[in-house]
């Protein structure tokens, strides 16, 4: 009896083939036979032949081994996936309440982006600045509508995390360089917080994020620099060598995992070399601003 | 929740909030350092953090392997103790590792470190657990009586550590393999009936799942095992079919006392 399983196993390792083997031809007597004596086993094959088949009832009742209690279970287990539906459907609902206010953040990013962008043009950084200030309340505002939302999932707020993740960086490095442009150092993380209105325990800025951030400012200073020296100010380079060279030095502090953060810290040398190449050219051409004269007003581009 | 932003805002508020002021006295390079040295701290507590948490994991997923082992290796003599010793070691995993994972886990680590331990708890963990249970009764693991296991292993003054529906039902698309597997060896021993019941089993839990599957956080994962999972049920189909179509040429002819029948049948088995 148990070779004659192997076998039909053996048989079924090749069962997708639906031809009989050559081996074992249908004979008239087995077929005729089969309804016979088997029917009993015939039965559930003919339930299962639909393709969604509903948790059928079991066609006999007694069971070898103790996996005995098929119907009762197929309830139950109905119900737990009744409540998980529930559960998802809550927190998909979150989520594009939480993505509404994301892209509404992006778009305001953008405006202030746009705004900023007007430095590269020369424009006076006090007027540039004010315009671009604007759009920090607006941010607040839809920082705190965030907040609201994941009031109403405590603990749960890095399972939301990636979807105002991106969002939350471009923010950090534009305050970031709005506030660079502004004092000339760099905006800190508990600064950057406040500036969001993010100020309190349940939904802080996450530090990762405004690393990255940074690193995302830092890619904008190369064409600050060349713009500035383009537009005369040859000073500029000078500075903004000096803090992304000390920016640079912070971030080897870091025990960086391989992660997005590492890479974009990989990026920023590439600014930092740009910046000295700026540099370079503006100083051996003798335009640099000669002495340390402009050295502690500390304010980078007024020139 | 939020504990770790929280710590920071401890660490660095008192020696950040002045750095406007200090700005004048102190050269730019150390207030950077100041602060770089907090994040510093903060990304290595955080970084050696994921690490014990993923060899907390990856020893459950040993572990939670060697169960399923353990199950695999039933047949029909054996059933009662091979159960009991997987049901003792499905025990020992959750208490030794399990509480380990546990420890390091609080409030928002959950979802923070959820990637560092997701493969293990709920890929091994939830799968041997649930096959334990389903050889044994034949019914499924809730994902309640799950948790509830676990809350003993916390600290009652904190949040508990507890499976939440996605991993849950990571680790049920992951069961049906195993199931498959178990259903072909169970048909091989000869145990038809347990193979069929756990096809019937299996196609629950399938349509279940692909009710849920759309709404899941992220659900390109759950789809490429549900694609998987569709597989295992077909296989388990198609097994179960054989065995009814060729098997029944068999049994009589073996097993039948039926003399007649014998007769009648033999000429047709040349092997």
């Amino acid at each position: 009896m148990k070779s004659a399983f192997r076998n039909a196993y053996f048989t079924l390792s090749r069962s997708l083939n639906p031809n009989p083997s050559p081996n074992f031809p249908f004979s008239l007597h087995t077929i005729s036979a089969i309804p016979l004596f088997h029917s009993r086993i015939f039965r559930p094959l003919s339930t299962a032949t639909p393709p969604p088949p509903p948790p059928p009832p079991p066609p006999y009742s007694s069971m070898a081994d103790g996996a005995a209690h098929a119907l009762p279970p197929s309830s139950s287990l109905e119900k737990q996936f009744e409540d998980f539906r529930h559960q998802l459907d809550e927190s998909g609902s979150l989520r594009e309440r939480i993505r509404a206010v994301a892209m509404e953040i992006e778009s305001a990013t953008r405006l202030m982006h746009a705004n900023l962008l007007l430095v590269h043009q020369s424009r006076p950084i006090p007027e540039v600045l004010e315009k671009a200030k604007v759009q920090i309340e607006v941010l607040k505002e839809l920082y705190s509508q965030l907040v609201e939302v994941l009031r109403e999932c405590q603990g749960h707020y890095y399972r939301y995390h990636g979807d105002w993740r991106s969002e939350t960086q471009t923010v950090v490095s534009l305050l970031a360089f709005m506030h660079w442009l502004e004092t000339g150092i760099l905006l800190m993380h508990n600064e950057a917080e406040e500036k969001l209105g993010l100020n309190t325990s349940e939904f802080g800025l996450d530090i990762e994020d405004y690393l990255i951030g940074v690193c995302f400012m830092s890619n904008e200073l190369p064409r600050y620099v060349v713009n500035q020296v383009t537009a005369g100010d040859y000073d500029c380079p000078r500075k903004v060598l000096k803090f992304l060279t000390d920016l640079h030095a912070a971030f080897r502090m870091l025990n960086l995992r391989n992660d997005f953060l590492r890479k974009k810290f990989d990026g920023m040398k590439y600014d930092l070399r740009r910046v000295e190449e700026v540099y370079y050219d503006v100083k051996i051409r003798g335009l640099a601003v000669n002495g340390d004269s402009k050295e502690d007003q500390g304010i980078p581009g007024q020139s | 929740m939020a504990l770790r932003p929280q710590r920071l805002h401890q660490l660095a508020g008192t020696t950040l909030q002045s750095s406007a002021k200090r700005q004048r006295t102190m050269s730019t390079e150390s207030y950077m350092k100041d602060a770089f040295g907090k994040y510093a701290h903060y990304l290595n507590e955080l970084n050696d953090k994921r690490e014990r948490v993923v060899k907390a994991s990856r020893d459950i997923t040993i572990n939670s392997k060697k169960v399923i082992f353990q199950v695999h290796r039933i047949s029909k003599y054996n059933k009662e103790e091979v159960l009991e010793k997987a049901e003792k070691d499905l025990a020992a995993v959750m208490g030794q590792y399990m509480s380990r994972l546990v420890k390091e886990l609080q409030g928002t680590d959950f979802w923070k470190l959820r990637r560092a331990y997701s493969p293990g708890v709920v890929q091994e963990y939830v799968e041997a657990a649930t096959l334990c249970k389903f050889c044994k009764t034949g019914t499924l693991l809730k994902l309640d009586e799950i948790n509830s296991t676990l809350l003993p292993l916390s600290d009652p003054s904190l949040e508990p550590l507890q499976i939440n529906v996605l991993d849950y039902l990571l680790g049920l698309a992951d069961l049906t393999g195993e199931l498959m597997r178990l259903a072909i060896g169970r048909i091989s021993d000869g145990e038809l009936e347990f193979a069929e019941n756990i096809c019937r089993f299996v196609r629950d839990i399938y349509r279940e799942l692909t009710l849920l599957v759309p709404d899941m956080d992220d659900s390109s994962e759950m789809k490429t095992k549900m694609d998987t999972m569709l597989q295992s049920v077909v296989k388990i189909e198609n097994a179960c079919f054989s065995v009814h179509v060729r098997g029944s040429e068999y049994i009589p002819l073996l097993g039948s006392s039926d003399p007649s029948y014998y007769l009648l049948g033999a000429p047709d088995i040349e092997l």
